[in-house]
């Protein structure tokens, strides 16, 4: 995008579609959420909230569904009869496999089941790491947050990916 | 970080974020810490999981829809706007029967333009990129290319 203008949301869904529902599902982890994900992050583009800048257009619209995705969250949280998300030591381990052959044997649905597992804040930092591809600064400024942080969330949410899934 | 393990500093290590100097340190410590080496082989398989995921395909009509504006609904506040649309809908309905009926006005169809080569070809670029089989198949059903 060597423009300044900030791209139209059916640019957006024509060309970036596919990309940015993977991610919505990836931090949701079913389709509905998924698709009110999507939608709520195009109107946080179509009224300019997003804070538009030219650049990895992947990165812009990770970071504004992430950043939606966490809202909600938070939202969620502060309703009284909400349980927080489970303690992320209570996962259960299921029988151990030798690593080597773990990535051969996982099913993306057990990867995909094991991330929605992990407390939301871990989620993201994971999303945008290993799925999205952002560098530790690039997260550090999507979810203002320092970058220690970023690193201490997405290596604890692998570690509890790994121990889900082991 | 002599003495002491690594913890975060192996995904910073396996991300590429240490300098080299940092790296070279942590590299040597895994050698001779069994525990950083285990954690590390933990780490490292489950971002290989994670990348190694699929992308996904919106429902079919999912993007038409929004861009046609036909918001999905939000659970409690929007069901009335939906029953409220469907009766003005109805009414504007049974309002353009009765017109027709009384002879008043000639039936017209109602003049609707999707931006149907946009979201073809919005579809058939999604499809496209595909890996999975399914998605590979997806272009087959539409036309190639489109000019106006």
């Amino acid at each position: 995008m060597a423009d300044e203008v900030t791209p139209t949301w059916e640019e957006i869904a024509r060309t970036y579609g596919r990309f940015l529902y993977s991610v919505a599902y990836r931090l949701t982890g079913n389709s509905d959420d998924a698709q009110d994900l999507v939608q709520e992050t195009l109107l946080r583009v179509r009224k300019g909230l997003g804070g538009y800048r030219p650049g990895s257009m992947e990165g812009w619209l990770s970071r504004i569904a992430t950043n939606a995705f966490l809202d909600d969250v938070r939202r969620r949280r502060r309703r009284p009869l909400e349980l927080l998300p489970e303690e992320p030591d209570r996962i259960t381990p299921r029988a151990r496999a030798a690593d080597a052959d773990l990535e051969a044997q996982v099913l993306p649905d057990d990867v995909q089941a094991a991330l929605h597992r992990l407390p939301p804040e871990y989620r993201s930092a994971v999303v945008l790491s290993d799925v999205v591809g952002l560098s530790y600064q690039e997260i550090s400024e999507a979810l203002d947050v320092p970058v220690g942080t970023v690193r201490s969330r997405l290596h604890r949410g692998r570690a509890l990916l790994k121990k889900a899934l082991a | 970080m002599i003495g002491d393990h690594l913890g975060d500093l192996l995904s910073a290590l396996v991300d590429g974020e240490l300098s080299p100097a940092q790296s070279a340190a942590a590299q040597a410590h895994v050698a001779r810490c069994p525990s950083c080496a285990a954690e590390l082989d933990d780490i490292t398989t489950a971002r290989a999981l994670v990348r190694a995921l699929p992308a996904l395909e919106p429902p079919f009509g999912f993007y038409e829809r929004i861009l046609r504006g036909d918001r999905r609904q939000a659970p409690a506040p929007s069901r009335w706007a939906w029953t409220n649309r469907r009766v003005a809908a109805a009414a504007v309905g049974s309002a353009a029967a009765a017109v027709v009926l009384l002879g008043l006005a000639p039936p017209h169809d109602t003049p609707v333009t999707p931006p149907v080569n946009a979201l073809v070809e919005a579809h058939a670029t999604g499809a496209s990129l595909g890996s999975d089989p399914l998605s590979r198949l997806a272009p087959i059903g539409v036309p190639v290319t489109f000019r106006r």
